[in-house]
């Protein structure tokens, strides 16, 4: 599919099931061929299907070369097995393409010195293919290749030259990547695979029936992709590797290759290396790219294990426990490639050795079985392939960063650390690191004094157009708290490129962040494997290892000191010289463009004079001279280094006034930048201290250090946003998204940024560079030294524009108070008129005019409202009275109000005694999953997944102790006091496939409830949304990243994600254009103020409209901005019992509101012509451009990308017309609720017996929404309905149970088992016939117990990683966990009765739990921030523990449990408590009150009885 | 009065209050301000962090002086307030992501939030340049301003606002005592002319702005001092002169020309203005009272109350020795009007001597408000108002109209009044008023104080001479950049705007030196 108005190839999104399977002795049969299909088939829930419903995103297979299949099919005969290879081809599908193709091919064979053996063309069933696959279905052939006297590894090398040069060639004569493609050529493996789903794939590939294609071991993948249009080459596998998961960093990494080329040379890949250039395919998918290189480094000398360890290294930070050799090895490497971050499960394999690998934090399901009969079997879930329990020695998952590997050659099984040991020994790396690497000394301690000029501070200042705000607001915050300064409610000032205030160049970049395909980390609770550590300096070979590799400036974060910067500057390392280049321009003659090439060229210079680091400095900046904006500096030269091929040749560091706030330094890194000296800040911060602004205790430095921390910090949550770990792969990474940049400005200084509505050139930087210079001269005559106020971020007069004036809100509070519709549009004129002048996009459009109908034959009002919703605000961002407000107006209405994500109180879903209602209809699900219980989902509606919030994306949040009252303790299943956490990502959506899981789970939950997920508008948000369409949600809501939020880093709130009219449009392009629009409804929200913002919507493809910030002004709020200290004066936004009292709103003013909106949206619809407003959805062509604009900077604005007029495939709509279609059939549940129907209608015990497999999802669900709606959350009484499993369970197994369910399963589980558990019982234990010792075993998959709010589960058996995440309520007993377990976990109990994995009860602020800490090392596995690990002492733990443990063993039969009982005196003290401080702090609290009121009643009965 | 009805006693705060002001009893003199740096030297004990001041703070006000003492004398009625309790007051500031103060609140945008953050931090220096970003002023309308600040602060949806307007006097006080406040002389000569003419508050702002961008100002009164309506209009008891010396000081140093009795017109032609000056801004002022056209109205002891107050003045500053013409004392004084003029008729009249004082107001009573809120915020409510001067002692009566002035060999003797009554019309929505029959009622007074407002800029020869157009109310007619119909000749504050506040003439006064300022660089 070609790049059409906003849609973009590049922004698809794939993930998937993965798995290999393998005979350890390398015995070649036909079974393991079948056992791969087999695998594939029971992961086709993990694929998707398209727009047509038959079309497979992709599926495939590597195996070994089947020489005795080839030998036979094959009319000629070929040599020896090995001394051939084999070349899988998609040519053209045009006869007469195909065969220039195939000449093409031989004629290249033949002079490059080879034999072309012979053809065959690959015998395929295209009927059994989705029509879109088969429109575009190559022509499938077979190549058969020899060079005389080649073999083993120099053949395959000289197979890969000769791929290159084919596929170079095909480029030369414009066979794009649908036209020509090789999926193999190799002597040692064939990839078969296509644009099918797995059961298909058989089917199609006649081949794979063939009894004689036998092999040793089979790669295969099964593809979920967030598109539709068929791509055959971007199936998987590559010609190594089939991936899982998503490389976030790819441009990056595509662009270091790029800058790596010219220094790659290899004895092994002689002079042909050059052929091979360019390395990289960017038309290629991440997965393939990622390909491409691990494929360059192996055939390059590096064993696959090696390769791998460079490009997916686990986290090496001080906090893990691993060898010197190890970890000397990493940093080694980190001089000399940086990691392919993302997360990734990653098979490969190269004929003899089949591998996996995880990445560092582990946020893909690798699960593995070896079998005694010496299979082994690894797939993204268990039971893929039936295996006879007796038969099983060993069950295993991949822990975080963790690889396997199987050697058919030496046919044995190696491990992990066997694997990396060996590859770290095998040369002194530690001792290179010793003697090479440079490190900044005084870099860590104490910033030494300040030189600050004084008399010109204030000058420079304004010069970088530093204002009062930025001090105060970002500056002083950071000074103070080492931490990046929060804000609350939405951004409401104009866009950069619509401001007529000079602005710096990163305000036009907006950040990108992680939804859906990809998680984001948790920076703080998971940071041991984050890391702001890189190497400056001169690269060395990428296929060679020597010691001088590793001369390179370390640095352990970038931000420089001044005193760093002096440092290097006096440097005179002859081996690592330094030197400065001025970053200014003549402000008189103007001329930036040409400052820029100069300083490219000066500093090419430099390198080529053997430079090793050049400082890029716009100290000089002053009288005539003017700094030239230093991201445009430094992404120039970057790029200009880059296409040079000489960006290895040296770091670049920029000395600048102008950075001073985190998106600035996340800007500057992520064009490139190895580090940054903001000078300027810091000599601000003495000026800061000097007029008392600092505490006076606080002395300088610690300013200065907490300032760099909180730079740090909020780099490291940059980067965790998108899901990357580590600097050294965001550095250049360019995870930006420009809004108002040109195209030419763009590509030429920024090449590879999105940048969609075009936008500003390099005249108008430099015409508001030259604006900031100028009038700071000018201003300066006045004898103070001030700086101007700012307004950006708090209303200032005659500053930055805000959507929300002072007299709009005055306005709108008086037109619903008093019922005014006439002061309702002197309130909308205000904002319309507001917006025309240049705050938001969708002011620069008009309508075009129709002809108009009577405004009686409009759709009424009353109608109109239903499709109106309030936007997602929690209770405890919102006080009771204001969220109970809302939802009483808005179901008086008919319309919906939204939980948010705190929970709800049960006893709103009980009408009021007058009749309304304050449940909300629209229950958000969000990443903490916060007092979601089987009840909440039941009484709803909607059920809302929140991927992401237009003020944070990509993060969680806290709500701190002091403010988790009593109620939102009890809605949120939480202790009063205690600190609650939000989790970055939902921990049962790391990928597309898992958004369809939790889709499907809560479908389940609640089967009459629509459900929704909630994206923010960025780049490629179109092809997310295409992605949730084929995930069957019934509706997609695009939120601007303008939108409200309670708490938030003012980084994020200004600079995440992108406007709405542009993620709106987007979104309604790529789900028309796939034929999916018709089956979604789509919903925006994000300052909507109007109803002239509603039609805009409407056109732009919107069914649905959701007000957040207006409609709580229009109960009261007055946009203080301080939701976030609890402190708000109108009792809107605040949990103070004083405060809330002052809330003045009424159902009626939100009410007025919507209809005056709706009535609004009828005029407009009267006058254009329009009578029902479904005729108004999706109609693009019904929107045009003001021609009016004429600010110098909208000039060069283009929407037509934006406006572009989707082309409506047949059968396709622009609207939607029906709801996804879900497939229930292979769901147990409906006929468990017929067998358990007297237990739900009579409370009668009931007692099934059940076969289960991995296909069988979420098991439990459905029958827990029959028990929930007739018994609410109390359920049934213990055990009335119990079923017993076998087999291997599917996901979200028992997700939300309804107390009163028990099961039993015998076999092993899947991820997300016991997800939301809401009171029922889960039992496991390994199959009886197993005789493999289960506490060693792991036998429930990852995020088991995810969100739990109450309920039992018993593990006989390992569990994966995350084990309890979240919980707020279940019992746990398990007999070993992954890494993070009890991670956000705020209440219940765990006990673990084996080894835990790292980061134990990080973020951990409530519930207990009990480890068996057999090995002593327990506290250097568990995260300590906010536990304390005591021994189990009290009585009343020891009987719980021991009572518990009881239970386990009785349940689940576990001997390792009751050889615990057997000597409990011995094993007790070796049980460590876990408990979380705040919570014991409350606990006690509430003992004390208890206590004070029982010993008042006893006294009252004494004195009264 | 709103203000009034915000003030919350707090004995607490009042404890640390009296012993500062007893301090404070040698009064701020302009040569006796050493007991003021003294204090302010305290100032610095900050208070840190309160995000919710407003909460643990109550609203205090400076207390005045009992009503007995100050009849005494012309001195200013109320304290400043010092030490911690203004650090307190700062805080209650919420910092307001809108502030809705500076946004629709003060006339001249004044940066409110900034300031009173930095009071509270005891940041008095950072203050004081936040302050004359926008105000050339302050230590008037930190005196005389109605604040509409305060009616507009966040706080006043739901209780009392915060003291903006005495924060700010502290602010400008301190920075005059801590000799923070310079001349700041321009670092550049344009070598442009300019003459002001009128030295009110739109005079005295505009001439001191254009001076520090470099012209050369003349600033012409007729009067034989400086300040106009802020010398001759407004009491001694609300504002000290030497308040206004003070500036003019500094104005002075700054190269500013006054001149004054010139009555520009006669003495110093149109002609010649135009010939000697680029530029003429006019900031005269709204000086034609609003007459009452009854029979009476010539007889001895009727007067304009500017005419009153101007004498008093003078006879303040020492300026007219001889004992007034027009005097209160021992008077029964009639004040008709019920506008801030007629208060301070009332306050001088009592400081005079005068037997019994009473005020009469055509318009209804306004609604009676105790709370300490603000009913129609942000906007300026109307209700009723209790002035110091009415605290002093005064009948004050609302829906009156005076008919007739009979009197005795000439001098006024009895008014005669009859009530009314206002009816709103349905149809336009003007309200219109009706004598009720029979109300009739004669009061006997010997002093009858006309402060029923002015109607326009005086039609003087001046503006006739220039050939100005005037617009429909007979105020003087701008272009949005303050220049009149003759081109170079620009006009700002009462004289365009008609009667108003001091600060809407200074905001006033500011932007036309802005606009002739652009004017003069092209």
């Amino acid at each position: 599919m070609k790049t059409q108005g906003l849609y973009h190839p590049s922004m698809e999104h794939d993930a998937c099931g993965v798995g290999f399977v393998v005979k350890i002795d390398g015995t070649r049969t036909h079974q393991v061929v079948r056992d791969g299909v087999q695998i594939l088939k029971n992961l086709v829930h993990r694929g998707a299907v398209g727009g047509d419903l038959k079309t497979g995103d992709g599926a495939g297979m590597i195996l070994q070369i089947p020489h005795k299949f080839f030998s036979k099919v094959l009319k000629v005969p070929l040599p020896a097995e090995g001394k051939y290879g084999v070349g899988m081809l998609f040519l053209p599908r045009q006869a007469k393409d195909s065969e220039r193709a195939r000449k093409m091919i031989a004629e290249q064979i033949i002079s490059d010195g080879g034999k072309v053996l012979g053809w065959r063309e690959v015998p395929v069933h295209p009927d059994c293919l989705g029509e879109m696959a088969r429109t575009v279905m190559p022509s499938i052939c077979q190549v058969f290749v020899a060079y005389d006297g080649l073999e083993g590894l120099a053949l395959e090398r000289r197979l890969y030259i000769l791929r290159k040069v084919l596929e170079n060639e095909a480029a030369k004569l414009g066979w794009a990547l649908e036209d020509f493609y090789i999926p193999s050529l190799s002597s040692r493996t064939v990839v078969y695979k296509g644009m099918f789903a797995a059961p298909q794939f058989d089917h199609f590939f006649i081949d794979l029936m063939d009894a004689d294609l036998v092999s040793a071991l089979a790669v295969v993948h099964q593809r979920y992709s967030t598109n539709t249009f068929p791509s055959w080459a971007l199936a998987h596998p590559f010609h190594f590797l089939a991936h899982n998961g998503e490389i976030n960093t790819l441009r990056g990494n595509i662009n270091k290759m790029m800058a790596r080329e010219g220094r790659i040379s290899s004895d092994l890949l002689g002079a042909g290396i050059k052929k091979l250039f360019p390395i990289i395919n960017p038309s290629l998918s991440d997965s393939g790219i990622f390909d491409n290189v691990f494929e360059l480094l192996t055939l390059g000398g590096r064993s696959m294990e090696h390769a791998m360890m460079m490009m997916v290294p686990e986290a090496f930070g001080v906090k893990y426990h691993i060898s010197e050799a190890k970890r000397s090895f990493f940093e080694y490497h980190a001089a000399i490639m940086e990691p392919w971050d993302g997360p990734a499960a990653v098979a490969f394999t190269d004929g003899t050795k089949v591998g996996a690998i995880l990445d560092r934090n582990g946020l893909r399901p690798a699960r593995y079985v070896i079998t005694k009969s010496g299979l082994v079997v690894m797939a993204s879930e268990v039971g893929v392939l039936d295996l006879n329990p007796p038969d099983i020695l060993e069950k295993g998952m991949l822990s975080p960063g963790k690889m396997l590997l199987v050697d058919t050659a030496a046919q044995r099984v190696i491990k992990d650390n066997e694997i990396k040991s060996g590859i770290a020994r095998s040369k002194p790396y530690r001792r290179w690191l010793e003697e090479n690497r440079i490190e900044l000394r005084g870099l860590l301690q104490v910033p030494g004094p300040v030189e600050v000029d004084e008399k010109t501070l204030a000058l420079r200042q304004r010069i970088f157009g530093y204002t009062l705000e930025d001090e105060k607001m970002i500056l002083l915050p950071m000074a103070e708290n080492a931490q990046e300064p929060v804000g609350s409610m939405g951004n409401d000032a104009a866009l950069a490129v619509l401001s007529e205030r000079s602005q710096l160049l990163y305000n036009y970049f907006r950040q990108l962040f992680a939804q859906v395909t990809n998680p984001p980390i948790d920076p703080y609770r998971e940071n041991l494997v984050m890391s702001l550590m890189s190497f400056v300096g001169r690269q060395g070979n990428l296929l060679s290892e020597t010691p001088e590799h590793c001369h390179q400036l370390k640095l352990s974060h970038p931000i420089l000191t001044n005193d760093d910067i002096e440092r290097l500057k006096a440097s005179n390392m002859t081996s690592f010289r330094v030197c400065t280049v001025p970053m200014v321009f003549d402000a008189s003659a103007g001329g930036l463009e040409k400052a820029i090439e100069m300083l490219c060229a000066n500093v090419e210079q430099k390198l080529d004079e053997g430079y090793s680091l050049v400082i890029l400095s716009d100290r000089e900046a002053g009288p005539g001279k003017a700094p030239i904006p230093a991201l445009l500096a430094g992404s120039a030269v970057h790029q200009y280094l880059i296409r040079k091929g000489k960006r290895y040749l040296a770091g670049l560091v920029l000395e600048t006034g102008e950075a001073r706030e985190v998106h600035h330094f996340a800007c500057l890194v992520g064009y490139g930048v190895n580090a940054v000296n903001p000078y300027l800040v810091f000599e601000s911060l003495v000026d800061l201290k000097r007029r008392g602004h600092l505490p006076a205790a606080m002395a300088l430095e610690t300013a200065i250090e907490n300032y760099i921390t909180a730079v740090k910090k909020g780099l490291l949550k940059v980067m965790s946003k998108m899901g990357i770990s580590t600097l050294r792969s965001y550095r250049g990474a360019q995870i930006f998204e420009a809004v108002g940049l040109s195209d030419t400005f763009v590509e030429r200084y920024f090449p590879g940024t999105s940048s969609r509505i075009r936008g500003i050139g390099l005249d108008v930087v430099e015409r508001e560079s030259l604006d900031r210079f100028n009038k700071a001269f000018q201003e300066s005559h006045s004898d103070t030294e001030t700086l101007n106020s700012g307004g950006n971020y708090h209303y200032r007069l005659n500053t930055e524009k805000h959507l929300f004036s002072p007299q709009a809100i005055v306005n709108l509070q008086k037109s619903v108070r008093e019922g005014d519709y006439s002061v309702f549009k002197r309130y909308t004129s205000e904002v319309n008129d507001i917006s025309r002048n240049l705050c938001t996009l969708r002011g620069l459009f008009k309508f075009k005019k129709g002809q108009p109908v009577p405004i009686e034959e409009v759709e009424p009002a009353d109608s109109i409202v239903k499709r109106f919703v309030t936007s997602a605000m929690s209770f405890g961002s919102i006080s009771k009275e204001t969220h109970e407000t809302i939802a009483i107006a808005m179901n008086r209405l008919g319309a919906s109000s939204n939980s948010g994500e705190g929970g709800e109180d049960e006893a709103r879903y009980k009408p009021l005694p007058n009749g309304d209602s304050s449940k909300s209809s629209i229950k958000q699900v969000a990443s903490a999953r916060f007092g979601v219980t089987i009840n909440y989902l039941a009484n709803s509606r909607e059920l809302q997944i929140k991927m992401a919030q237009g003020a944070k994306p990509g993060e969680g949040g806290q709500l701190p102790g002091h403010k988790v009252s009593e109620l939102i303790a009890q809605v949120r299943h939480s202790m009063p006091g205690v600190m609650l956490i939000s989790p970055p990502p939902h921990h049962d959506i790391y990928s597309i496939e898992d958004l369809a899981q939790l889709i499907f789970d809560l479908k389940n939950a609640n089967p009459e409830a629509r459900i929704s997920v909630k994206l923010v508008s960025e780049v490629g948000v179109g092809t997310v949304a295409a992605g949730v369409a084929k995930g069957k949600a019934d509706m997609v809501l695009i939120s601007g990243h303008d939108g409200g939020t309670g708490a938030s880093p003012i980084s994020s709130i200004k600079y995440a994600g992108s406007p709405w009219e542009i993620g709106l449009a987007e979104a309604q392009q790529v789900l028309v254009m796939n034929k999916l629009r018709d089956r979604i409804r789509v919903q925006v929200d994000g300052q909507l103020k109007t109803g002239r913002d509603v039609v805009i919507g409407a056109m732009l493809g919107a069914e649905e409209f959701g007000f957040g910030t207006t409609a709580v002004v229009t109960l009261g709020c007055i946009m203080m901005r301080k939701c976030h200290l609890n402190t708000c004066p109108v009792g809107v936004a605040t949990q103070n019992p004083e405060l809330r009292k002052r809330f003045a709103g009424k159902p009626e003013h939100l009410i007025n509101f919507m209809k005056f909106i709706a009535q609004e949206v009828r005029e407009i619809m009267a006058e254009l012509g329009f009578r029902k407003f479904e005729e108004m959805v999706g109609r693009v062509d019904r929107l045009e451009v003001l021609e009016a604009i004429t600010h110098y900077k909208t000039r060069g604005l283009d929407f037509s990308k934006v406006l572009a007029v989707p082309e409506v495939p047949q059968g396709g709509s622009v609207r939607c017309v029906s709801a996804p279609v879900h497939d229930f059939s292979l769901s147990l549940d409906p006929d468990l609720i017929k067998k358990a129907k007297s237990a739900l209608e009579f409370k009668q015990p009931v007692v099934l017996e059940q076969k289960i497999r991995n296909c069988n999802r979420t098991v439990g669900t459905t029958l827990s929404y029959e028990i929930a709606k007739r018994y609410g959350l109390k359920g049934l009484p213990e055990d009335t309905i119990k079923i017993k499993f076998e087999g291997s369970a599917g996901q979200s197994f028992g997700a939300f149970l309804a107390h009163g369910v028990t099961f039993e399963l015998e076999g092993d589980a899947n991820d997300y088992f016991g997800k939301g558990l809401s009171g029922g019982k889960l039992i496991v234990y390994p199959p009886r016939s197993a005789n493999f010792r289960p506490q060693d075993n792991v036998i429930t998959g990852n995020v088991n117990l995810f969100g739990a709010t109450g309920g039992e589960a018993y593990i006989h058996g390992r569990a994966g990683v995350r084990f309890c995440v979240r919980n707020s309520g279940a019992l746990a007993v398990v007999e070993g966990v992954g890494d993070h377990g009890c991670e956000y976990m705020t209440g219940g109990r765990v006990i673990i009765l084996g080894q835990t994995g790292v980061n134990f009860a990080a973020g951990m602020s409530g519930g207990i739990a009990y480890v068996l800490d057999e090995s002593q090392y327990f506290d250097t596995r568990c995260n300590l921030e906010m536990v304390d690990l005591e021994p189990v002492a009290e009585k009343e733990d020891r009987e719980f523990l021991k009572t518990t443990i009881e239970k386990h063993a009785k349940f689940t039969g576990s001997s390792y449990a009751k050889a615990i009982l057997a000597s409990w005196d011995e094993m007790l003290p070796r049980f460590v408590k876990v408990m979380p401080m705040d919570y014991k702090k409350a606990m006690a609290k509430m003992k004390e009150h208890q206590m004070k009121n029982s010993e008042s009643a006893e006294m009252t009965e004494e004195v009264f009885g | 009065m709103f203000k009034s009805g915000a003030q919350i006693p707090d004995d607490h705060f009042r404890g640390g209050i009296q012993n500062t002001s007893q301090a404070m009893d040698s009064r701020l003199k302009l040569a006796g301000m050493t007991c003021y740096l003294q204090y302010c030297s305290e100032w610095r004990t900050v208070i840190m962090g309160k995000s919710d001041g407003f909460l643990e703070y109550k609203r205090s006000l400076s207390p005045k002086r009992p009503v007995k003492e100050r009849l005494k004398d012309y001195e200013e009625i109320a304290k400043p307030l010092f030490g911690d309790e203004i650090l307190k007051q700062g805080a209650r500031c919420m910092d307001c992501g809108i502030p809705f103060c500076h946004a629709l609140g003060c006339p001249v945008s004044n940066l409110i939030p900034e300031w009173n953050d930095a009071v509270y931090r005891g940041q008095w220096h950072e203050a004081y340049e936040r302050l004359s970003l926008t105000n050339n002023l302050p230590e008037v309308t930190g005196r005389v301003c109605p604040a509409p600040c305060e009616t507009a602060c966040t706080l006043a949806i739901n209780q009392a606002p915060v003291t903006i307007e005495q924060i700010e006097l502290s602010i400008i006080e301190k920075a005059f005592a801590e000799g923070w406040v310079k001349p700041q002389p321009p670092a550049k000569e344009t070598g442009k002319k300019i003459a002001v003419v009128g030295s009110g508050p739109a005079g005295l702002a505009s001439a001191q702005q254009l001076r520090r961008a470099g012209h050369t100002v003349t600033l012409f009164e007729k009067s034989s001092r400086i300040g106009g309506l802020l010398r001759f209009g407004i009491p001694d008891f609300k504002l000290e002169k030497w308040v206004l010396d003070r500036r003019i000081e500094q104005m002075k140093a700054e190269g500013v020309r006054f001149e004054v009795n010139v009555d520009v017109g006669t003495v110093l032609s149109a002609e010649e203005l135009k010939k000697n000056f680029d530029v003429v801004l006019l900031t005269m002022g709204a000086g034609a009272p609003r007459d009452l056209k009854v029979p009476g109205r010539e007889l001895s002891g009727v007067h304009y109350a500017m005419d009153f107050l101007t004498l008093s003045n003078k006879v303040i500053s020492g300026e007219v020795k001889t004992s007034p013409d027009i005097s209160a004392k021992g008077k029964t004084v009639l004040v008709i009007g019920g506008g801030d003029t007629g208060s301070d008729c009332v306050g001088t009249s009592n400081r005079q001597g005068a037997k019994k004082v009473y005020q009469f107001e055509i318009l209804p009573k306004p609604q009676e408000w105790k709370e300490p809120w603000n009913p129609s915020w942000p906007n300026w409510p109307l209700i009723l108002r209790t002035s110091t001067s009415h605290e002093e002692g005064c009948e004050r009566d609302w829906a009156i109209t005076t008919k007739e002035f009979k009197g005795k060999d000439g001098k006024v003797h009895e008014a005669h009044c009859a009530r009314v009554e206002w009816a709103r019309d349905k149809a336009t929505g003007q309200y219109s008023m009706k004598e009720i029959p029979g109300s009739e009622f004669v009061l006997q007074a010997d002093l009858v104080l006309l402060a029923m407002g002015f109607v326009h800029v005086e039609h003087s020869k001046l503006l006739t001479d220039l050939g100005v157009q005037f617009d429909a109310r007979g105020n003087i007619q701008t272009d949005k950049n303050y220049m009149t119909s003759v081109p170079g000749v620009f006009a700002a504050g009462d004289a365009v705007r008609g009667a108003s506040l001091v600060v809407w003439a200074i905001n006033q006064g500011r932007q036309a030196a802005q606009a002739v300022d652009t004017f003069l660089k092209v």
